[in-house]
């Protein structure tokens, strides 16, 4: 016990003595870790979010019948309700669709029944003329995709007659709308209102679905998707869970790969004050091991205060990175970063580990010849 | 009783240099001896090899029964903090440890430390009111005398002193000799390295080198007489 106290008294000691070199140490460790944290702190919060940005980039799983393309490939629309009851929380949209083959006047046209509200949250991207459709149940209001509204020579306002089989329907352009896909070419109207026109209620074509999460989450939805939709087959789209997968994993290397260059630079830092730190305390350890200190003894000491340092320099450092976080965040993802708190144990190992490797001189001090340093003087 | 140290033919080669060569003494215990000698002659080489600073080339040490030519590193580090208690003529105390945890250190490094009994030494050498200064805070004499209670705060068999009053003036010298007086009634036993005539006269024996080779032993009372 008397022993610990005096190896306090001595290890507090220690870092006063040198407070130059110390500090030179510090800001080096403080400035790394500070960078590590920050970068840290981004890639767990910054992934998390841009998976939901993702979700606003259109549907990445969709649920259809087996054999599309024909009458026995619709689905029943109850479908949507079993999707409800599974509560998968990182299921951020669902939009059904129902495809029909319909006429305006002598031209064909595809008219697209669905959920607008649920359209909306999963294409942000999509460009509207005029107005977006609110109501899931409005039967009076289209959209109208902008190659078709060329065709049609549709604008915001007008009316559009769609006849389909011995149905007929009337709708007000709400807006004309760019998508950049199919849905240039189609009429998009109510759910309800396609069904209508179809004589199809309660059938729909397929489900697009809005999933969160690393492409790994995302297979796991699809999996508990599949096994509770029995007869439906349920399939990631390949091409956007790899593109988000490969954002996410550059993201991540990116981040791996700069927080151990600073890493380095840090410890070279570090490694250049105690190189100095180790000329002067060449004479104290000379008399040290004069005074029967062993080596690995009078060591401790020194990686201690190494030790010290590294830990001082990591909670310093993680508390600099959080605000640097939420300037990275905000200038360069535009979205808010939270301190993470499981950062902080990271960084400041990470630090620790640093400041041990960058004490490196100092533990060349344990070759110091006690009869060589003491005559010197 | 076996003598104390017992020094058999050692001898200490630098490349072709030979410091010490084939020098052979013994010191009883509670003896004073000051080893004298013009620059090297191997004063310092003796007092290191003594002190388990330093390996001989060849020859025989024994101090307090413990064989030490070949003793390897963690021996000797157990040897200097149980049985020698060294005083520097540059006093050598650590510049951010106090008066008081200078002493502590070589308690730190040998057992276990008590402040008390390290405070009781510094008022034993005179510093009972100098314990929480700094090195820097003290005058040369002072310096020198926390280095003499740091070196006896183990009990250590055998007092090394190079040229303790090499860096004080006569006021400070008169102090730490009279220091070593008071030790030496004590009974501890000490070597004391030394150009100054004065010293080695008040020693019970002058052990007296040139080139590395004992010239002569000289048993102070009767060169006195």
């Amino acid at each position: 016990m008397a022993n610990r106290s005096m190896f306090l008294r001595i290890l507090w000691k220690l870092l006063g003595a040198s407070r130059g070199r110390l500090t030179v140490a510090l800001i080096a460790l403080t400035s790394g870790a500070a960078v590590c944290s920050a970068l840290l702190n981004v890639n767990l919060d910054a992934e998390r979010k841009l998976t939901q940005e993702f979700r606003t980039l259109g549907a990445n799983v969709v649920i259809a019948p087996p054999a599309a393309g024909s009458d026995a490939a619709l689905a029943d629309a109850a479908v949507l309700d079993r999707i409800a009851a599974l509560h998968a929380a990182r299921v951020v949209a669902t939009a059904p669709y129902l495809y029909v083959a319909a006429n305006s006047g002598s031209q064909p046209v595809i008219l697209a029944g669905t959920w607008f509200d649920q359209v909306s949250r999963m294409n942000s991207w999509w460009k509207l003329d005029g107005d977006w459709i609110s109501s899931r149940d409005d039967r009076a209001h289209c959209l109208v995709g902008v190659t078709a509204a060329r065709q049609l020579g549709l604008a915001p306002g007008g009316l559009v007659e769609l006849r389909s089989g011995g149905h007929n329907i009337s709708l007000t352009v709400a807006g004309i709308v760019t998508t950049g896909g199919a849905e240039d070419n189609q009429i998009l109207t109510s759910l309800d209102a396609a069904q209508a026109l179809a004589g199809l209620a309660g059938r729909v074509s397929l489900v697009q679905l809005s999933v969160s999460g690393t492409p790994a989450e995302i297979e796991s939805v699809t999996r508990v998707l599949a096994d509770a939709l029995p007869g439906l087959d349920v399939r990631p789209v390949r091409q956007i869970a790899a593109a988000e997968g490969t954002i996410l994993g550059r993201i991540r290397g990116l981040l791996f790969w700069t927080i151990a260059l600073i890493l380095v630079l840090s410890m070279l830092g570090v490694l250049a004050s105690m190189a100095a730190l180790a000329m002067e305390r060449r004479r104290d350890v000379g008399l040290m091991k004069a005074l029967g200190g062993t080596v690995p003894r009078i060591m401790r000491l020194f990686l201690a205060e190494a030790g010290a340092l590294g830990a001082a320099g990591g909670v310093l450092g993680f508390l600099f990175g959080v605000i640097l976080a939420r300037w990275m965040g905000e200038r360069i993802f535009g979205v808010v970063i939270s301190a993470r708190l499981e950062v902080l144990p990271i960084t400041v190992a990470l630090t620790m580990g640093v400041a041990l490797a960058g004490s490196f001189p100092l533990r060349l001090l344990g070759r110091v010849r006690p009869a060589e340093i003491l005559r010197g003087e | 009783m076996a003598p104390l140290v017992q020094v058999e033919q050692i001898e200490k080669r630098f490349g072709d240099v030979r410091a010490l060569d084939r020098v052979s003494f013994e010191v009883e215990a509670g003896e004073w001896i000051a080893i004298m000698g013009p620059s090297g002659s191997g004063k310092t080489s003796l007092i290191n090899i003594l002190g388990g600073l330093d390996h001989p080339t060849a020859g025989r040490i024994s101090v307090d029964g413990l064989e030490i030519a070949n003793l390897g590193e963690r021996e000797l580090t157990r040897y200097r903090a149980d049985k020698i208690g060294f005083v520097f003529q540059q006093f050598h105390l650590v510049p951010y440890l106090t008066a008081l945890e200078n002493v502590m250190l070589a308690q730190y490094f040998h057992s276990i430390t008590d402040e008390k009994d390290a405070a009781e030494a510094l008022r034993r050498v005179g510093l009972g009111d100098r314990l929480d200064h700094v090195p820097a805070a003290l005058s040369g004499g002072e310096q020198q005398r926390v280095a003499i209670a740091r070196a006896l705060i183990n009990q250590p068999k055998l007092i090394l002193a190079d040229e303790p009053t090499g860096n004080l003036d006569e006021a400070n010298e008169a102090v730490v000799l009279n220091l070593f007086h008071e030790l030496h009634d004590a009974g501890h036993t000490i070597l004391v390295v030394t150009h100054s005539q004065a010293i080695g006269n008040l020693a019970d024996r002058r052990i007296e080198l040139e080139h590395g080779r004992v010239a002569r032993i000289v048993t102070t009372s009767l060169a006195k007489e």
